[in-house]
């Protein structure tokens, strides 16, 4: 296991959130950190936590609390300091990723905004007057993918696998674990080198360029590249013999899929559906399943909590 | 008697004489200060839109390529940043700049261009934080040329001055 629930939140989260809401949390108790999933702060809104499938909010005296209208009512002034406080006073430093909607703190965790959205020629140019803020705690969960490695290698190499999930099913957090396990070898197979393409910087939750999670000593991260960019970059590059990738969907996602494919790197991905008949009515994803590209599938759902294995497929 | 008489003179003249040539020196490193500012915030500009480091980073680096005592202006407030006790950059500025009040030889004028950084350091994008550190670099040397020109005649002024003051007094007293 990495941190502790309790560690990651006192140690990366709370110290980024505005003195009020700092206060609150540091009287919540410890314990119901452990399924804290995402904290969501919306101006003039009850705070809102969600843990596994149910929302609470907080009332004053920092217990969990059912009843929204008890709860702490979340003010402009907190989502102000927040703010600042996650971008480190600097929003300049953090344009490429107000952008893109998202801000990665230390510890990988995923900050969502939201706000008044400015457009230039077509494209998002900035985010300002912030309204609301999501934060996605990340955990890692070290060894989690172990019961799936054995589906995955074939001839002690991995071959190529499709995660089929819904969101917030755990797909990422056994991406990451999979990249880690594959770069330091395992029963099933020698170490690989590795690349990780992490377009919205999740699977190895870089902060400033330094890659916050453990995703093994042969592993290099393309942080916030486009998939199929990051993929022929890495080919060209950086000579990996797996790359992991999350939620393709797009056209050039699959043309670039398939040449490494053919370029005999094994492409380790996943896609949001719910199971593999859904998946196969994506046209785009149709093609490349029907053309045996993946050797296994693996559908994953909450059923009994996050990464929970449904179906695996291997066509050997 | 008249060797006390004698050092009377002496203690007067010289104090006065040693007050107006602190008068002197505060006035030549007003000038020097205004200058140091000057540059730092064309460090600061570098590394906040080429670097893009973050404040915190940026404000430190700074500071240890200033002189004091305008150093202290960014190296407190970088530290009160690094804290992490959910303190806006504004408020880390101004706490810093009330301790470079107490230190320095800057004067009221100097230290209210200084204080609009506070609104405007890291709250916008790269364009606009450079277009800020043009306009505050530009009115810092504005602020130092009118500093310099009153150091010429100023400087003479204070530095004569105290002796004149003080050998009048001691004529007055005789």
């Amino acid at each position: 296991m990495g941190l502790s629930s309790q560690e990651i939140m006192h140690n990366t989260i709370i110290p980024f959130l505005a003195p009020n809401l700092k206060n609150l949390f540091m009287n919540l108790n410890p314990y119901h950190f452990d399924n804290l999933e995402e904290i969501r702060l919306r101006c003039g809104q009850p705070l809102l936590l969600k843990m596994g499938d149910q929302e609470w909010t907080v009332n004053q005296r920092g217990d969990l609390e059912k009843d929204l209208q008890a709860g702490y009512m979340v003010q402009e002034e907190d989502i102000f300091r927040t703010l600042l406080s996650i971008s480190d006073n600097s929003l300049y430093a953090f344009e490429e990723e107000i952008r893109r909607g998202f801000i990665t703190i230390p510890g990988g965790h995923r900050v969502g905004l939201a706000g008044q959205v400015l457009m230039e020629r077509g494209d998002v140019k900035t985010i300002k007057d912030f309204s609301s803020l999501s934060f996605r705690v990340a955990r890692e969960i070290k060894d989690c993918s172990l019961p799936l490695l054995r589906h995955i290698y074939h001839h002690s190499l991995p071959g190529n696998t499709l995660l089929i999930s819904a969101p917030r099913c755990g797909k990422t957090t056994i991406l990451r674990d999979l990249a880690r396990n594959i770069s330091m070898g395992n029963r099933w197979g020698p170490a690989c080198s590795l690349s990780v393409i992490d377009e919205r910087s999740e699977l190895a939750g870089c902060y400033r360029g330094r890659v916050q999670m453990d995703l093994g000593p042969r592993t290099d991260v393309l942080d916030a590249c486009p998939k199929a960019l990051g993929m022929m970059m890495a080919i060209r590059a950086l000579g990996p013999q797996v790359i992991i990738t999350d939620e393709i969907g797009r056209q050039e996602d699959i043309a670039a899929l398939q040449e490494c494919i053919n370029a005999g790197v094994a492409v380790i991905t996943s896609v949001h559906a719910r199971d593999v008949g859904e998946a196969q009515k994506r046209p785009m994803l149709q093609e490349v399943l029907a053309s045996g590209a993946f050797r296994t599938v693996i559908t994953l759902s909450r059923r009994q909590g996050p990464g929970t294995v449904e179906e695996i497929v291997r066509w050997d | 008697m008249i060797w006390l008489k004698t050092l009377g003179v002496a203690c007067i003249i010289a104090g006065f004489g040693s007050y107006g040539l602190m008068g002197a020196r505060s006035i030549e490193k007003r000038v020097e200060q205004i200058k140091n500012a000057r540059l730092a915030m064309g460090f600061l500009e570098k590394e906040i839109t080429y670097l893009q480091n973050p404040l915190s980073v940026a404000l430190k680096r700074t500071a240890q390529l200033t002189a004091q005592p305008v150093q202290v202006l960014f190296a407190e407030s970088s530290r009160h940043l690094q804290d992490r006790q959910g303190i806006t950059m504004g408020e880390a500025w101004e706490k810093a700049l009330q301790k470079l009040r107490t230190m320095s030889d800057l004067k009221e004028d100097d230290l209210e261009i200084l204080q609009a950084v506070s609104a405007q350091l890291g709250s916008s994008g790269i364009e606009e934080q450079k277009k800020f550190f043009q306009l505050i670099q530009e009115e810092l040397m504005i602020q130092e040329e009118k500093a310099r020109s009153l150091m010429e005649s100023g400087r003479k002024l204070w530095s004569y001055g105290g002796f004149i003051l003080g050998t009048t007094v001691v004529l007055l007293l005789l």
